[in-house]
């Protein structure tokens, strides 16, 4: 630590295009040190360590590991440089047809000077040796396909480890680990740390991070918004700093519910998670803000019927509500605009209004048998209210631009009256002029039914609810009038902290 | 008194044979060893090729004739792959028998097979395939002599100058050698012309064959003669005739026969006139006789030819024959060839 | 529109018209309604059999076993009727059941078992082939045949049943259509209509696009998926009654050929009117792409391997069309 960094990049600048992703990063890693590097999706973390791990070339800046220039071409020029990168898709780091002695030596198979023959016998001897070095107790036997996903990723590190790394970059390994499963990598890193690697660890969870940080980095729009080294560590700092609020934007409006229409007792979502209650009201637009991974999609899945709740109970407009698909839900007038619409939302074979009025076909047609017209009639008419730029309702979705694309998405749903109107990340992918629009529609039509709104960009809960509530740790943590919102409070429960002072 | 029986056996077909429970044990005695202890004979049927009505009649006819002898028949059937036929033959050697039959199968994987079992003091015919070996003698149906019998049908109910389709696939070794018998008789008589050739191994083959007859009649109005020297494709010739409604204007003849075959010939006004066929339940029995003959030392020859029959439909009509069981009993050229039987030998016709 | 648009849309239909000029001026007899007629009827049982593949195609699927569904078929209607000696109606209800049964049994596999579309109809595919042999010890089944217990099975393919594969209807010439092309139009237009302008085909195809999407908007994606494998199946036994009316005989046969030409006809439908996708439109103009193809070259004495090659290089260019020119190659 003392000694100076082993790894150390300034001025990074990558763009696709028109757009920059990286707007000049620097940031240093030092051996024995775990560095913890924050930012919400899109900031930028996922090409930064495509850049280091030699996937990415480099467009301005320069690198250098161990005071000398570092600029790999290939991935497996960096691995030899001593930079080893563990890919957040587990399935990239072990091959799952093989038992786990052949993966721990499996890069031993290829490149010059690798043996003709495959000596199994002498394959467990140095997968022995791997797994020694490393503290890990795992049947070297064992198919990888029979692990445990905590089991795979400790033989993707320590196949990883095997190349004696000075730098070790872990991109969300605990993303799909239980807490007990993470504790046992914890430990590995610990062990890691000991030996003097540098470890860049990038993560959501603040559990982790609380754990593991002796240094957090946070990026912000591709650019470092904070770096955090002194101890205590600043966690708010940290989470402040990624998710750069700015407060009073846009002021909102903000209305009071007149009459529940949705309501929830001691709901719980996930095992081991904290049961909550939930009222939603009519009229209003509640938006549920917290990191990636606390469980608002869970919840937006939960209330569609695309999953049982595990305890609690829900009620729909004053009656027990329990859907056991989603088209009971709809039926009950539970929409949902699901996150990501390239996966879960558009039909890519279908047209604008052929989009639009999927869910609503039953009403769209007599006797099974479609009515095109007043398909295209609605179409246009939510062409028109929500503003998409179009040349008409028959034009190809991937015509669109990703912001008309999601108002299309939103659309689709807004044709028919809502209950309770969910929407699940809406403005993710979209620009700035469409997530206002959707934004204005969602707040024009608001009457009559309840919205709630899944966001991990806390502007875009300040820019469009009437309420914002905190998940954490599968739960509701917190909750605020968007009127004279307590940014200190809303960011301590955000990070998952005892909020100091409050409570 | 044994050709007696066989006589009579043939004159009784259909009849219910009370007295055959009597019969086996009265005949084994003056056959010659080892068939004067027939329990103690074991024998072989390797197959390559075992789906389909001919090979299934085949099996039948290989059947009855090792019931007649009273011998333990082995079938060991390698569903069309060569490697495996081979390795049955090592099979029926470690098994112990005295005989094995080849049926069908590749020269090349069945040659040295073949020759193993020869040297293992077993008796070996082949049937339908040449496994070039001097100690082993060859069954065979002549497809030459079906294509002749037939085109000389042809030839006397339509005369020596027509023009004709042709159904032909080159490559299948019996449908070559009938082909063979067609280039000769074009040659020998000038007046037949062959205006379309056409063919397909596509199945359901009747059905394949019958789209493309239809094309080839629409083409040429003036075919009289169809020659389809395989039933599958004669089946599809007619379809496409009768859909054609030129039932009356063209002939069909062809060789080999089945159930289905009788009925369609014997439709009334069908276009199909002839076909030539050996029954395949004789030349299963033709096969386990020649190995029979080799195992009590007796030679059957070289090659042994099953003469085939033609059948017309008139043959069909007079005789009101209706499946294959009828065409055994009324046409008896067609129930049994005087193939590899000596006088010891058991007819399994004979009930 | 571009000329490339122009010919994604029209460059098939174009190609048929340039095939048909070229067989009707180098191949006489070629321009008659016979033989137009004998175009539809000889592709008649496939075209039936492809309309059934492209309702699992359009969930994103595949039917490996219709063929042999219609061999089974087939077999069927025979033992139904020569064995069992029952009449046309009994033969036509068996068959319809089997299609229904296997489809069944395809989507339960596919959609609750979870076994890979290509997989399960395979694995039905072997199954039917040796199913239909079962019963009469792998024989063909023919009038008068001997059963494997010695009987003679003496039923008769029913004259009504006959009917389905001979029977013509008067249309402007006396005996002009027959029954199997009347079936194939009804069909396809049935097929067509329910794809392109009901609900259920409109959601059919939002499953096979985007399985996920289509469910998040509140479909039932299984039992459409399951829905399709039945049409499928139904559809292939449809086309096996046809080809044993037409045969009047039960069979034994793979029907390899028939899926293979079926689905040839199916893909080469993705390029007619620049679909890219699977569509009852184009899987009939497929199929009758294929059918003249073939009825040209036999008049013209071609043999038997070139029209396999020549079927080969119409599907790898129907196949160019769709993928590399229309706009959904390109994402």
């Amino acid at each position: 630590m003392v000694e100076g960094a082993v790894f150390r990049a300034a001025g990074l600048k990558k763009s696709f295009g028109p757009i920059q992703v990286l707007g000049g990063v620097g940031l240093e890693l030092h051996a024995g040190e775990v560095t913890v590097l924050m930012g919400a999706n899109g900031a930028g973390k996922s090409t930064l360590v495509k850049i280091v791990s030699g996937v990415y070339s480099l467009d301005q800046g320069e690198i250098t590991l161990d005071g000398k220039p570092f600029q790999p071409a290939t991935p497996a020029e960096a691995i030899r440089a001593g930079v080893v990168t563990v890919h957040q898709n587990i399935a990239d780091g072990v091959v799952a047809a093989l038992d786990v002695a052949t993966n721990l030596t499996l890069d031993r198979l290829n490149g010059k000077g690798a043996p003709l023959l495959f000596n199994p016998r002498r394959v467990r001897r140095e997968a022995r040796k791997v797994a020694d070095a490393m503290g890990l107790s795992i049947d070297l036997d064992a198919q990888i396909a029979d692990l445990s996903l905590a089991d795979r990723q400790m033989v993707a590190i320590a196949r990883a480890m095997a190349h004696e790394p000075k730098v070790l970059i872990l991109d969300e390994p605990t993303s799909s680990l239980s807490s007990a499963e993470a504790n046992r990598l914890f430990k590995l890193i610990d062990h890691l740390r000991g030996r003097g690697v540098a470890i860049l660890y990038i993560s959501h969870r603040m559990s982790d991070i609380r754990r593991l940080a002796d240094r957090i980095i946070s990026l912000r729009d591709g650019v470092i918004a904070g770096v955090f080294g002194e101890k205590p560590l600043d966690y708010e700092g940290a989470v402040n700093a990624m998710l750069g609020q700015k407060i009073g934007l846009s002021a909102v409006a903000v209305r009071h519910a007149d009459g529940a229409i949705f309501s929830s007792e001691h709901l719980k979502i996930a095992e081991g998670s904290t049961p909550f209650s939930l009222t939603l009201g009519d009229g209003e637009i509640v938006a549920i803000t917290g990191l990636v991974g606390v469980g608002k999609t869970a919840l937006a899945e939960t209330l569609f019927g695309l999953r049982k709740p595990l305890a609690g109970n829900m009620n729909l407009n004053g009656r027990p509500y329990a859907p056991k698909s989603t088209s009971e839900a709809i039926d009950a007038g539970v929409f949902l605009v699901a996150k990501d619409r390239a996966e879960n939302g558009i039909v890519h074979d279908f047209n604008i209004y052929e989009n639009m009025s999927l869910p609503f076909l039953q009403r769209l047609s007599r006797m099974g048998i479609l009515r095109r017209g007043a398909e295209r009639t609605t179409a246009r008419q939510q062409i028109s209210d929500l503003g998409i730029v179009c040349r008409t309702e028959r034009d190809e979705m991937g015509t669109l631009s990703g912001g008309n694309q999601q108002k299309v998405m939103v659309a689709r749903w807004m044709s028919q009256n809502a209950r309770l109107f969910i929407l699940d990340e809406p403005f993710q992918g979209v620009d700035i002029a469409a997530r206002r629009d959707i934004a204005a529609k969602l707040r024009a039509s608001s009457a009559g039914r309840t919205t709630l709104i899944f966001v991990t960009e806390l502007d875009e809960a300040l820019e469009t609810a009437d309420r914002i509530l905190v998940m954490s740790e599968h739960s509701i943590v917190g909750e605020h009038r968007n009127a004279e919102v307590d940014m200190d409070r809303l960011l301590a429960e955000i990070a998952g902290q005892p909020v100091r002072g409050a409570a | 008194m044994k050709i007696d029986r066989r006589t009579l056996g043939k004159m009784a077909m259909g009849l219910v044979g009370a007295t055959c429970l009597m019969q086996l044990p009265a005949m084994a005695q003056d056959k010659p060893a080892p068939f004067d202890n027939p329990g103690n004979v074991k024998i072989a049927l390797v197959r390559y090729l075992s789906t389909g009505d001919f090979f299934q009649a085949y099996l039948s006819g290989v059947e009855s004739q090792a019931k007649a002898l009273g011998v333990d028949l082995r079938v060991l059937d390698s569903r069309q792959d060569a490697a495996l036929q081979a390795d049955m033959v090592d099979q029926a050697i470690a098994l112990g028998v005295n005989g094995i039959i080849i049926q069908h199968g590749l020269t090349e994987s069945m040659k040295e097979a073949a020759q193993r079992a020869v040297d293992a003091g077993i008796k070996v015919v082949a049937f339908d395939v040449n496994v070039e070996n001097d100690k082993i003698p060859q069954i065979e149906q002549s497809d030459r002599d079906l294509a002749r019998l037939a085109l000389e049908q042809a030839i006397k109910d339509n005369g020596e100058s027509w023009k004709a389709g042709y159904v032909y696939v080159a490559g299948i070794a019996p449908l070559d050698r009938r082909n063979e018998t067609w280039v000769d008789f074009k040659k020998k008589y000038p007046g037949i012309e062959e205006k379309a050739m056409f063919g397909t191994l596509d199945n359901p083959i009747a059905n394949s064959v019958a789209n493309q007859a239809r094309s080839v009649i629409t083409a040429n109005p003036d075919i009289k003669v169809m020659f389809a020297p395989y039933d599958e494709f004669a089946k599809g010739v007619k379809i496409a005739v009768d859909e054609a409604g030129l039932s009356s204007d063209i002939k069909i003849y062809s060789a080999d026969i089945s159930t289905s075959d009788i009925a369609a010939m014997r439709e009334s006004g069908s276009a199909w006139a002839a076909t030539a066929a050996t029954n395949p339940a004789v030349v299963g029995q033709v096969s386990v006789r020649a190995l029979a003959q080799l195992l009590a030392g007796e030679d059957p020859g070289k090659s042994v030819i099953v003469p085939p029959t033609l059948i017309t439909q008139k043959d069909l009509n007079d005789n009101d024959i209706k499946n294959m069981e009828d065409l055994s009993a009324k046409l008896p050229q067609f129930a049994h060839a005087d193939v590899a039987m000596p006088a010891w030998m058991p007819n399994p016709n004979a009930k | 529109m571009t000329v490339r648009d122009l010919a994604m849309r029209y460059g098939f239909l174009a190609l048929l018209a340039a095939m048909i000029a070229y067989f009707a001026v180098s191949a006489s007899g070629f321009v008659s309604p016979q033989s137009a007629v004998f175009i539809f009827q000889s592709v008649a049982i496939t075209g039936v059999l492809a309309l059934g593949v492209t309702a699992t195609l359009v969930v994103g699927g595949f039917d490996l076993s219709i063929g042999s569904v219609a061999t089974t078929a087939m077999m069927a209607a025979a033992y139904v009727m020569v064995v069992l000696e029952q009449n046309a109606l009994v033969a036509v209800i068996v068959c319809l059941a089997i299609g229904v049964i296997v489809g069944l049994i395809n989507g339960f596999l596919i959609v609750y078992m979870r076994v890979p579309d290509l997989l399960a109809t395979l694995g039905m595919m072997f199954l039917l082939v040796g199913l239909q042999r079962i019963p009469t010890e792998g024989r063909s089944i023919a009038t008068g045949m001997t059963m494997p217990d010695g009987s003679v099975a003496s039923g008769t393919f029913s004259p009504a049943f006959l009917a389905l594969g001979r029977h013509r209807f008067d249309f402007f010439i006396p005996n002009l259509v027959p029954v199997s092309v009347v079936v194939l139009l009804i069909l396809a237009v049935l097929i067509w209509f329910f794809l392109e302008y009901t609900r259920f085909g409109r959601m059919m195809y939002a499953v096979g696009s985007n399985e996920r999407a289509a469910q998040l908007a509140g479909a039932p994606v299984k039992a459409y998926k399951i829905w399709a494998y039945v049409i499928s199946g139904i559809f292939a036994s449809i086309g096996g009654i046809l080809l044993a009316a037409r045969l009047g005989r039960g069979d034994i046969a793979s029907g390899n050929n028939l899926l293979l030409d079926s689905v040839a006809a199916a893909l080469i439908g993705f390029a007619v009117l620049g679909a890219a996708k699977p569509n009852a439109f184009g899987t009939a103009i497929g199929a009758l792409f294929v059918g003249i193809l073939l009825q040209g070259l036999t008049m013209m004495n071609a043999p038997y391997y070139t029209q396999d090659f020549v079927k080969g290089v119409v599907l790898v260019v129907a196949l160019v069309f769709t993928f590399a020119l229309s706009r959904s190659g390109q994402k």
